[in-house]
């Protein structure tokens, strides 16, 4: 979905901190984030581990409390876990017991709503990331990047508003990995979700972003944010670009990298 | 998957691995059986053992053929049949629930774990005396032992299976705000269920075991463990003996229902998807 400055803001994050208590010490994992995600963009929180990127994602899918600071999503203060959030993780999480349709519809049951509506849903999201076969399989019968495909179907069946990605398909290999993202951003503009990805890759990033939150460690705080603005679908080609390497080479001086 | 969990899977796994019949196992097996059998038969006859104390395999056979023919203890099997299957139905139920109540509620943990500790730690048999003396000589003080001796591992193995999911595993239904409920019914249940059917198999052996004991501590009226004791006071060996291979071939029967059992309920943990591929 093309960015555009006009649209809803849909999460917001303001002076948010996380704060553990260690011992005597007081660890700041994220420190005053000021940040938001426009209804239907790409966002993308890159940084280093200890940046805090994985704890801003926590917060804002209500896994994690903020020791400071308001989220609000669709204007509404976060407290708890919603349902119109889909959160993925960097393990699939497929349980061995159910078939692969079985685990996409598992957020359905969860939510008490009636399965049989969401069977054709279901099984139209299967088609698209090409596992129509494999939709009676075990998750143990599926390579880790079939299980993933799955598991990006489980998110999307309840259609959420919000999107939240950490590292998704970072455990896999570097080509399954570039299809992955591929196949995401297709679901994505089909859906019309708002996404956020944590990543520590910074092409992968540029790539898949309209808006880059760039985050520095110890304290994890942001640095600044990078607007992307190629043209969407994004194709491949992008990455041999000079425009794409101009924005990785800023992404990496704002890292310090460069 | 956690370690734990992986740990518990691929066990099995090895395990079965190992004992893969290839056909040099099979014969390397019956060469043992027969070289048994065949010391089992020799050994007595030519009176290196007491023939009268330790029956031959032949003596050992005529007495099951006369225990078939006689018939007069059908009654003993079927109290000690009826028996072990209420008393492992009881321990089952009671350590499944045991096992629910301590793996989901963090506070009862607390309070009962030590003195969980040592009433494992307790040789429950000792128990009998007391049990019998209780309940008398009647089916309750088998059933009342065997289910102190066969509830412990159900309830041990469905506390440990409830906490077997990964934090991953956690952290996805936390994100979905899955109640209480739901994360017990939708994770934890089915992930406990092959390491609570292996507890269910060792309680059905223990109380087979319970059963037994008690039957030859106190004077039953009937029973398999009667029989076998008063068969060994008559100094009957061959008959005795009959008794003990009815008993093998009823524990044998019973863990390979329980297997199969287990093998359709859990056929897809990874020590089952081990034996397939």
């Amino acid at each position: 979905m093309p960015k555009n400055n006009d649209s809803k803001v849909l999460v917001r994050l303001e002076g948010v901190s996380k704060k553990y208590q260690s011992g005597s010490n007081e660890i700041v994992a994220l420190s005053g984030l000021d940040l938001e995600a426009r209804e239907g963009e790409f966002l993308s929180l890159l940084g280093p581990s200890g940046c805090g990127k994985s704890t801003a994602l926590n917060i804002m899918g209500g896994l994690l409390k903020a020791s400071e600071g308001i989220i609000t999503i669709a204007g509404e203060e976060m407290t708890k876990p919603r349902r119109d959030i889909g959160m993925m993780f960097q393990q699939a999480v497929m349980f061995p017991w159910r078939t692969t349709i079985e685990n996409v519809l598992l957020p359905i049951e969860v939510f008490g709503l009636n399965k049989k509506d969401y069977v054709a849903k279901a099984e139209e999201l299967l088609e698209m990331v090409g596992m129509t076969e494999f939709a009676k399989s075990y998750p143990w019968q599926l390579s880790g990047g079939m299980q993933q495909r799955a598991a990006l179907c489980r998110v999307l069946i309840h259609h959420p508003k919000l999107l939240l990605l950490d590292e998704p398909f970072g455990a896999l290999d570097e080509f399954t990995r570039e299809t992955m993202n591929q196949e995401l951003l297709r679901l994505q503009s089909h859906s019309g979700s708002t996404a956020v990805l944590v990543t520590h890759n910074i092409s992968e990033a540029v790539f898949m972003s309209d808006r880059i939150a760039v985050m520095s460690a110890r304290p994890g705080r942001l640095i600044g944010v990078i607007d992307v603005p190629f043209e969407r679908p994004r194709k491949p080609e992008l990455y041999g670009r000079p425009e794409f390497t101009k924005l990785v080479v800023q992404a990496r001086e704002m890292l310090g990298l460069a | 998957m956690t370690s734990t969990a992986a740990d518990v899977r691929s066990r099995g796994k090895e395990l079965r691995k190992q004992s893969k019949s290839t056909t040099q196992s099979v014969i390397v097996g019956t060469v043992t059986l027969v070289v048994f059998l065949a010391l089992w038969e020799i050994l007595p006859t030519l009176g290196v053992l007491n023939r009268v104390l330790i029956p031959t395999v032949s003596d050992t056979i005529w007495g099951l053929g006369q225990l078939i023919i006689g018939g007069y203890w059908w009654e003993d099997l079927a109290s000690t049949l009826s028996s072990v299957l209420i008393a492992w139905t009881i321990g089952v139920a009671f350590g499944i629930t045991m096992g629910v109540v301590l793996g989901t509620s963090p506070f009862v943990r607390t309070a009962i774990t030590p003195y969980a500790i040592a009433l494992q730690a307790l040789p429950k048999i000792v128990l009998a005396p007391v049990l019998i003396g209780a309940l008398g000589f009647g089916p309750e003080s088998k059933i009342a032992i065997a289910v102190a001796i066969c509830f412990f591992p159900v309830w041990i193995n469905t506390m440990v299976g409830l906490s077997l999911p990964s934090a991953a595993e956690f952290t996805f239904m936390r994100s979905l705000n899955a109640t209480r409920v739901q994360l017990f019914r939708k994770l934890q249940m089915p992930s406990a269920v092959p390491i609570v059917l292996v507890g269910m198999k060792h309680a059905m052996l223990l109380s087979f075991t319970g059963v037994l004991v008690a039957e030859i501590l106190s004077s039953a009226s009937n029973g398999l463990g009667k029989l076998v004791k008063e068969f060994s006071i008559q100094l009957n060996m061959p008959l005795t003996l009959a008794v003990i291979t009815v008993v093998l071939t009823i524990a044998v029967s019973l863990v390979s229902i329980m297997d199969v059992l287990e093998r359709k309920a859990v056929f897809w943990s990874e020590s089952e998807r081990g034996k397939k591929s």
